[in-house]
């Protein structure tokens, strides 16, 4: 198969994760007259996606996942900075410190071992070049082929998204949402990255579209063997998709399970929250609204930062901070509330 | 038989795009009919992609762009023949809208509570003291207070907050018809069923009608009286929400209710059944 024979060995399996996040912290730091103002967009988080996994990340605005996500791609930029921990990605033939690689060291690590699809398909295809040209443009050194030979592997490849080959022909105006961000998947697949990060890709697109991109996706991702690191706020989506999920509030990961066990039993009162009040179709009861809104970062609250609009907050919550512990098998929880008496 | 509260009769609207050298005439809404009862406040959902033609229906409704055919007549009066600025008021105490994006609605450097003062003086001609209380009991009905957002800017509420704010600055003339244009797809998760059930309140409470303009099924069903799918400007099927939606006729509207994902991990094979569908519609490529 032709695309088999340019990607580099098929990766074996690997028994530790393709990237490992611990305790990181990314602050946006505003100096004004020497008076630092710091929004804790994340704060102490730990999470790990091991090879082949659909991992999603979930929370509302302002939580702190498209930080994550940022930092984990290298995109670092004042005024965001990494204040503490570290980001690694292992791949075939090395491992990378993220969180400490230079400018170059991360130009050669993006698209072919960490690729991004965005939630605007514009924001990665020239709307002044045809779909060929931004496919040489990001791909073609990571590959290596003569052009003709080029063609052809991504012609292979855009068939795995059910496109024509006349895609590489016209411009991006000339698709249908649907189709550009089947464009944007493909490049971001081309290389076989090992991990793939997707940032709200389904978002924009209407429902009936929206459905056959994830899928598409998912078939994909499987084919390759890549890893998937998926944020969105739509928890529909995630249980669809992922086989792991982890739940972000207010710049924390405060729970962390494989997809099924999440829905089945919350323990987190934020995650049982959220999903107790997703409408479904064919509801007749009236579904709680949560009172009250997500913290300011620039101020939170002290202790666990949920404890304002908790129902089981007690004192404990407001004073110290839950750590992210262990509660069963593959799950981790960060309340004292949820979690037996010893760990609190 | 009492005067309905709204009558849309066949009305269409047409748009020129492509500049002088290629028009193009597109065809947003064509023969749409809706009525709403005068006497039972109810929620009716309009449900489309986008494209569909559904918030140009609202601004024609709301008499923000006049439609090319049909008659759109509200209380028994053609919203088109307004002439004057009493006329206009007039119209305005009765419909109010809510739109989509709350932080685009609010002006960034003006205090929330302003807008409230404002619609007071202006839509239900109260004095600055009465302004205040008018204020206080709108916020009241949609679960704020002064206390919680005077004298705040925008960027201080949170996205859920705001929209509250701007349904209770839409309840301060008692008007008899909200048009909601996709009132709850910015506001997260946690809050947007706050919101909804606020909309059923509102219903019962204080006898508004609701037009719920959204594409989220779910919600629909969740809160409406009546449904009515759009496709490409024109209303495809319509009927009461439950009956619509559990045993919908229209091929479109199968398909809308297929899309829509089950918050349910032990449904996910549907993910792959969707790509043995057909392919949806797409534009031509050249060469």
């Amino acid at each position: 198969m032709a695309a088999a024979s340019v990607a580099a060995a098929q990766p074996a399996p690997r028994p530790g994760p393709v990237l490992e996040v611990r305790g990181l912290r990314a602050y946006y730091r505003a100096r004004h007259f020497g008076v630092v103002r710091e929004v804790r967009a994340v704060d102490e988080v730990d999470l790990a996606v091991l090879p082949g996994q659909i991992y999603g990340l979930a929370g509302e605005s302002s939580s702190g996942k498209s930080t994550l996500v940022k930092t984990i791609a290298g995109a670092v930029q004042p005024p965001l900075e990494i204040v503490g921990g570290s980001i690694r990605l292992s791949f075939r033939g090395g491992a990378v410190e993220t969180s400490r690689a230079g400018a170059g060291e991360l130009r050669a690590l993006r698209w072919k071992h960490l690729s991004y699809i965005m939630q605007g398909s514009m924001s990665v295809l020239n709307p002044v070049r045809r779909i060929e040209r931004t496919f040489v443009d990001f791909a073609a050194r990571h590959i290596g082929l003569p052009p003709a030979e080029f063609r052809r592997l991504v012609e292979a490849h855009l068939q795995r998204l059910r496109l024509e080959p006349a895609v590489l022909d016209a411009y991006p105006h000339q698709l249908s949402g649907g189709m550009r961000q089947r464009v944007a998947i493909a490049l971001a697949t081309l290389c076989r990255p090992e991990l793939i990060i997707a940032d709200e890709p389904t978002t924009a697109l209407d429902v009936v579209v929206q459905k056959r991109v994830l899928a598409l996706i998912r078939a994909v991702q499987r084919e390759l063997g890549s890893s998937l690191l998926f944020v969105t706020h739509d928890l529909a989506v995630h249980a669809n998709l992922c086989d792991r999920l982890g739940i972000m509030y207010a710049g924390r990961l405060v729970e962390e399970g494989p997809t099924a066990e999440l829905f089945r039993a919350p323990r987190h009162p934020y995650t049982r929250h959220l999903i107790a009040s997703l409408p479904r179709i064919g509801d007749t009861v009236p579904r709680e609204g949560l009172e009250g809104a997500p913290p300011n970062l620039a101020d939170p609250p002290p202790g666990c930062r949920f404890h304002p609009r908790c129902p089981l907050a007690t004192e404990v919550c407001r004073q110290r901070v839950p750590p992210l512990a262990p509660a069963g098998p593959g799950r981790r929880v960060a309340c004292f509330a949820a979690l037996p008496e010893s760990l609190a | 038989m009492s005067v309905p509260l709204l009558e849309v009769e066949g009305v269409g609207r047409t748009f020129r795009t492509g500049g002088q050298l290629r028009p193009r005439r597109v065809r947003a809404v064509g023969g749409v009919s809706l009525t709403l009862d005068g006497d039972r406040p109810e929620i009716l959902a309009v449900i489309g992609e986008s494209g569909s033609g559904k918030s140009t229906l609202a601004r024609m409704i709301l008499g923000l762009l006049p439609p090319a055919e049909g008659t759109i007549r509200f209380a028994g009066a053609p919203v088109a023949a307004r002439r004057g600025r009493q006329e206009r008021l007039a119209f305005m105490r009765r419909v109010q809208p809510i739109f989509q994006n709350p932080f685009e609605a609010f002006n960034p450097l003006k205090r929330v509570d302003r807008y409230l003062f404002a619609t007071a003086r202006w839509l239900a001609g109260a004095g600055p003291d009465e302004a205040r209380s008018r204020a206080e009991r709108a916020l009241r009905q949609v679960g704020l207070s002064l206390a919680e957002v005077g004298g705040r800017f925008p960027h201080e509420l949170s996205g859920g907050q705001l929209q509250r704010v701007a349904i209770a600055r839409a309840l301060i003339p008692g008007p008899a018809l909200l048009v909601a244009d996709e009132p709850v797809s910015m506001v997260d998760a946690s809050l947007r069923m706050s919101i909804v059930n606020l909309f059923r309140t509102l219903r019962d409470e204080l006898r508004v009608s609701i037009l719920y303009i959204t594409h989220d099924l779910a919600t629909a069903y969740y809160i409406s009286d009546r449904i009515m799918v759009m496709q490409k400007g024109r209303v495809v099927e319509s009927g009461p929400a439950r009956a619509v939606l559990d045993e919908p006729r229209h091929p479109y509207t199968r398909q809308l209710k297929d899309a829509v994902l089950q918050p349910d991990p032990a449904a996910a094979e549907t993910l792959e059944a969707a790509l043995a569908a057909p392919p949806e519609e797409e534009a031509p490529v050249p060469g």
